[in-house]
């Protein structure tokens, strides 16, 4: 029953079709649409990976909403181990008194979104909630809230839909499970 | 208040020790008797079973648990007004955030205090052997089941007397000694640093103070915590799994991380599956017995996915 796809001559194992993803992303902007009626919206998307989901989500939206981006530094980036995680592009919006809705594509251990929520808190929004694609809890070594899920994933590797692998696979319009090589 | 506290191990002559430092500095000295006697006094009743044995149980003791409750304030209650010598009880453990308060610890090689209860209750040597035996496992497990401490770590005990070494009279004179210098610390002017010539070692590479880890990849672990600004504690916790029928502890789990603000224990594994599998059963054992305790394995495949995402050399993984 495995849907196999290509690219760039590969064959991908298709753990989510792209009509899933479009179903669930409806369901999840009429979600989205309803709950921050009438409030002062401001949509962060996590670069890189969450831009594919963010377009398509806010999309399906029939609110008016402000975008914003921000990004951070992940672990292992510098050889130099003392670094701590910092921002390396920070929003250009102040989102004090605005309600925030964070985009990601996934959480698994939460260490980075953990770091953001911390970070984006302290700056006194009106309320801040999680909206990702995909969730894998199996992972989760810090929690966070995620209000809105579009899909549970178990401990397993995963690329498109903006997940890439080496910057590879990105633009693929569902979500194939991916062996790394050894 | 002053506070020496004097642990021993069964046969060795604490008992004897901790007497005389009370006559010779004049404190009160605290036992299981005189606690037992107070606590009579407001009208609080021992159970009525032996305490060790009962803290020994795997099963909750709610009578033995509020008595134990009760002895720990009686005796904070007593030192506000008193200067103490408490034999046992684990008071070491009870007084460890006071600073006066001196830490004792007495041994004796385990023959020679199977010889010395021989002589003083006139038993066979295999009876002797039996009681000592059965005595310092009622006191570890106590140390164990009250404060969750391991009673043989002699680092939380200021000095160390082997009766083999010293006799009773000696050791009861340092202390009192060791307790004047303590609670008044004098004036040192020839020492002001104390370095003397055999501090002058080669230092050790300050790569190597990651050494107390077990295995790289836990250090590599930590790392990734203090890089995300994460607290975490290394094996801050041991968790009793299995006993025998006699209650001695035949298995035991100290899982590698524990994560104050995520209240989450983390047993990293870097084996396969088919090696981890009893790493996996000792976690189930764990849940089952504590299911009040969050813990999570990492295992080979989590653990590579985090480095996946987290290093340089395959940069971004998933979440990018």
């Amino acid at each position: 029953m495995t849907e196999k796809r290509t690219y760039a001559d590969e064959q991908l194992k298709v753990i989510i079709t792209q009509q899933q993803i479009d179903e669930k992303i409806a369901e999840l902007g009429r979600r989205i649409s309803s709950d921050y009626a009438g409030k002062e919206l401001i949509l962060i998307s996590v670069l890189r990976g969450s831009i594919y989901f963010l377009v398509d989500l806010t999309r399906s939206m029939n609110i008016p909403f402000a975008v914003d981006f921000i990004s951070i530094s992940q672990y292992g980036e510098h050889a130099d181990s003392e670094d701590v995680v910092r921002i390396t592009k920070d929003l250009d919006l102040s989102i004090k008194d605005r309600h925030v809705l964070i985009v990601e594509d996934i959480v698994d251990t939460g260490l980075s979104l953990g770091y953001l929520i911390r970070n984006l808190k302290t700056r006194n929004p009106a309320d801040l909630k999680v909206c990702t694609l995909l969730d894998v809890e199996a992972r989760r070594i810090v929690q966070v809230p995620v209000e809105y899920k579009g899909f549970d994933l178990p401990n397993i590797f995963v690329v498109g839909y903006g997940l890439d692998y080496n910057e590879k696979y990105r633009n693929l319009q569902f979500i194939a499970e991916f062996d790394r090589p050894h | 208040m002053g506070i020496i506290t004097i642990s021993r191990e069964f046969g060795s002559g604490g008992e004897t020790v901790a007497r005389l430092v009370a006559e010779k500095t004049g404190f009160l000295l605290v036992n299981k008797e005189t606690v037992a006697r107070g606590l009579n006094e407001f009208g609080i009743e021992n159970p009525g079973l032996h305490l060790d044995s009962i803290v020994s149980k795997e099963e909750k003791n709610e009578a033995a648990e509020n008595y134990i409750e009760a002895m720990h304030d009686f005796i904070y209650d007593l030192a506000i007004r008193n200067s103490l010598v408490i034999l046992g009880r684990g008071g070491s453990i009870l007084f460890h955030d006071f600073p006066p308060a001196l830490h004792i610890r007495i041994i004796a090689r385990f023959t020679y205090r199977v010889q010395r209860a021989m002589k003083l209750y006139d038993l066979n040597s295999a009876t002797a052997v039996k009681l000592v035996k059965e005595q310092d496992r009622g006191k570890r497990q106590y140390y164990r089941r009250i404060f969750d401490a391991n009673w043989n770590n002699l680092r939380q005990y200021d000095l160390v007397f082997d009766t083999e070494m010293v006799n009773l009279e000696d050791a009861a004179d340092i202390i009192v000694s060791a307790y004047r210098i303590h609670a008044e610390p004098r004036e040192v002017k020839d020492v002001p640093i104390g370095f003397e010539v055999e501090d002058r070692i080669a230092v050790p590479h300050s790569d190597e103070e990651a050494d107390h880890f077990m295995h790289p990849s836990e250090e590599e672990f930590a790392h990734m915590l203090d890089f995300y600004r994460i607290r975490w504690e290394y094996e801050p916790r041991t968790f009793l799994l299995e006993w025998d029928s006699e209650g001695n502890v035949i298995e035991a789990f100290s899982p590698d991380f524990y994560l104050p603000d995520q209240e989450l224990f983390i047993e990293l594994t870097t084996q396969k599956p088919r090696q981890a599998w009893k790493k996996n059963r000792k976690i189930r054992r764990m849940k089952e017995l504590y299911p009040e305790i969050n813990v999570r394995l990492i295992d080979k495949k989590g653990f590579e996915s985090l480095l996946r995402k987290h290093s340089k050399d395959t940069d971004e993984g998933e979440e990018s």
